[in-house]
């Protein structure tokens, strides 16, 4: 009778532990299959959507909650460089892109913890209102831990290994269509060699 | 079915609905929490947040670029009238019902010199000569967003300077 008792417990146990498991790895590994892809950048159109399914609100919830739907803004993350690596704070990236067919655009670098890296430099973001784009039509900003030269800077300062960052386009035109090519591109510049 | 069988389908029966509810609760569960942290427990009054910074842990990925009002409205008193004084830039009023939908989205272009809102619950029979735009809420509780597109510290300030004249309160009778 004990035992069969101790196995009831058992089976309950591992059935809560095992659906619990599942549904964080659903919120966590299965990000990627709920979004569509553009080159390194990633578009969940169902954010904030009263059409959105059970496993994209919790997906928003968990990593965007307040998130604006579609029809006011768009937002696209991008978590590894070109060679499908994390970014890391030990790496200098060059961000250019050219001017997007939207009313105004952000990029905000975001910690592994989805806010912003715990330092005072007080550059977490560039947007559309503050750069402006060179003779070759591109803008360009430095994703880096220190400012040097750079003249449009998001600072990776406390940002650890595994940072994002969240391009934010508000009020799209019409005509607006994401692609890789219209997206900012990443660019590793260089990399601390691990002591 | 006899020996571990029975334990093994009750096991399998016990994650599938321990998957499910999970998946469904998260977002109540995160929208309850972003209530008490954005109101600190206090409904139907704008909150208007600080300018963020690295400190800011209120809600996960805010955006430096924005100042943020946030009002948990509660209707279960009766509806509840928002209005929104109009800010130079961009502005928008968003409506998050407890699930986290954003049912509602107003910005400037449709409303440049601000928003006047009833917001009742859904269901329920709205009044009889309503004088601002009648919105229905999926939920009794959610929240109501302001963003102000303020990207300096001059916006900002500007910007913190308007917040004062926004109304989020009861308009139960």
């Amino acid at each position: 009778m004990l035992r069969q008792i101790l196995a009831w417990i058992v089976a309950i146990a591992a059935g809560l532990a095992l659906g619990g498991a599942s549904a964080w790895a659903a919120l966590t590994v299965g990000v990627s299959g709920f979004s569509a892809h553009y080159g390194a950048w990633s578009l969940n159109r169902a954010a904030g959507s009263t059409a959105a399914g059970p496993y994209t609100r919790a997906i928003i919830a968990r990593y965007g909650l307040l998130e604006l739907s579609s029809r006011e803004a768009l937002y696209f993350n991008l978590e590894r460089d070109e060679h499908g690596q994390p970014l890391s704070e030990s790496c200098i990236y060059d961000l250019a892109g050219r001017d997007l067919a939207t009313r105004w655009w952000s990029v905000t670098l975001y910690a592994r913890d989805s806010y912003l890296a715990r330092n005072d430099d007080h550059a977490a973001s560039v947007d559309s209102s503050r750069v402006s784009a060179g003779d070759d039509g591109l803008w360009r900003a430095r994703i880096s831990s220190v400012q040097g030269n750079s003249v449009n800077w998001l600072s990776s300062r406390n940002a650890r290994r595994g940072f994002s960052l969240t391009l934010r386009v508000y009020n799209p035109q019409r005509d607006f269509a994401p692609s890789e090519d219209a997206l900012p591109k990443l660019t590793t510049v260089s990399c601390a060699s691990p002591s | 079915m006899s020996g571990w069988g029975k334990y093994i389908v009750a096991a399998l029966l016990v994650a599938v609905v321990t998957h499910i509810v999970a998946i469904f609760a998260v977002p109540n569960v995160l929208m309850n929490v972003a209530l008490q942290r954005l109101g600190g427990g206090h409904y139907n009054a704008w909150h208007l947040g600080d300018r963020v910074t690295a400190a800011s842990r209120t809600i996960v990925r805010p955006s430096p670029d924005f100042a943020y009002s946030a009002c948990p409205y509660d209707l279960a008193t009766g509806p509840v009238r928002i209005h929104v004084a109009p800010w130079n830039d961009y502005w928008s009023l968003s409506l998050y019902a407890n699930n986290s939908d954003n049912f509602y989205v107003l910005d400037d272009r449709e409303a440049r010199d601000g928003a006047d809102i009833l917001l009742i619950r859904g269901g329920s029979p709205p009044p009889d000569h309503p004088t601002a735009t009648v919105v229905e809420s999926p939920s009794a509780r959610g929240i109501a967003l302001i963003r102000r597109l303020a990207p300096t510290p001059d916006a900002y300030a500007g910007a913190a300077h308007v917040a004062p004249n926004d109304i989020c309160a009861s308009a139960a009778r």
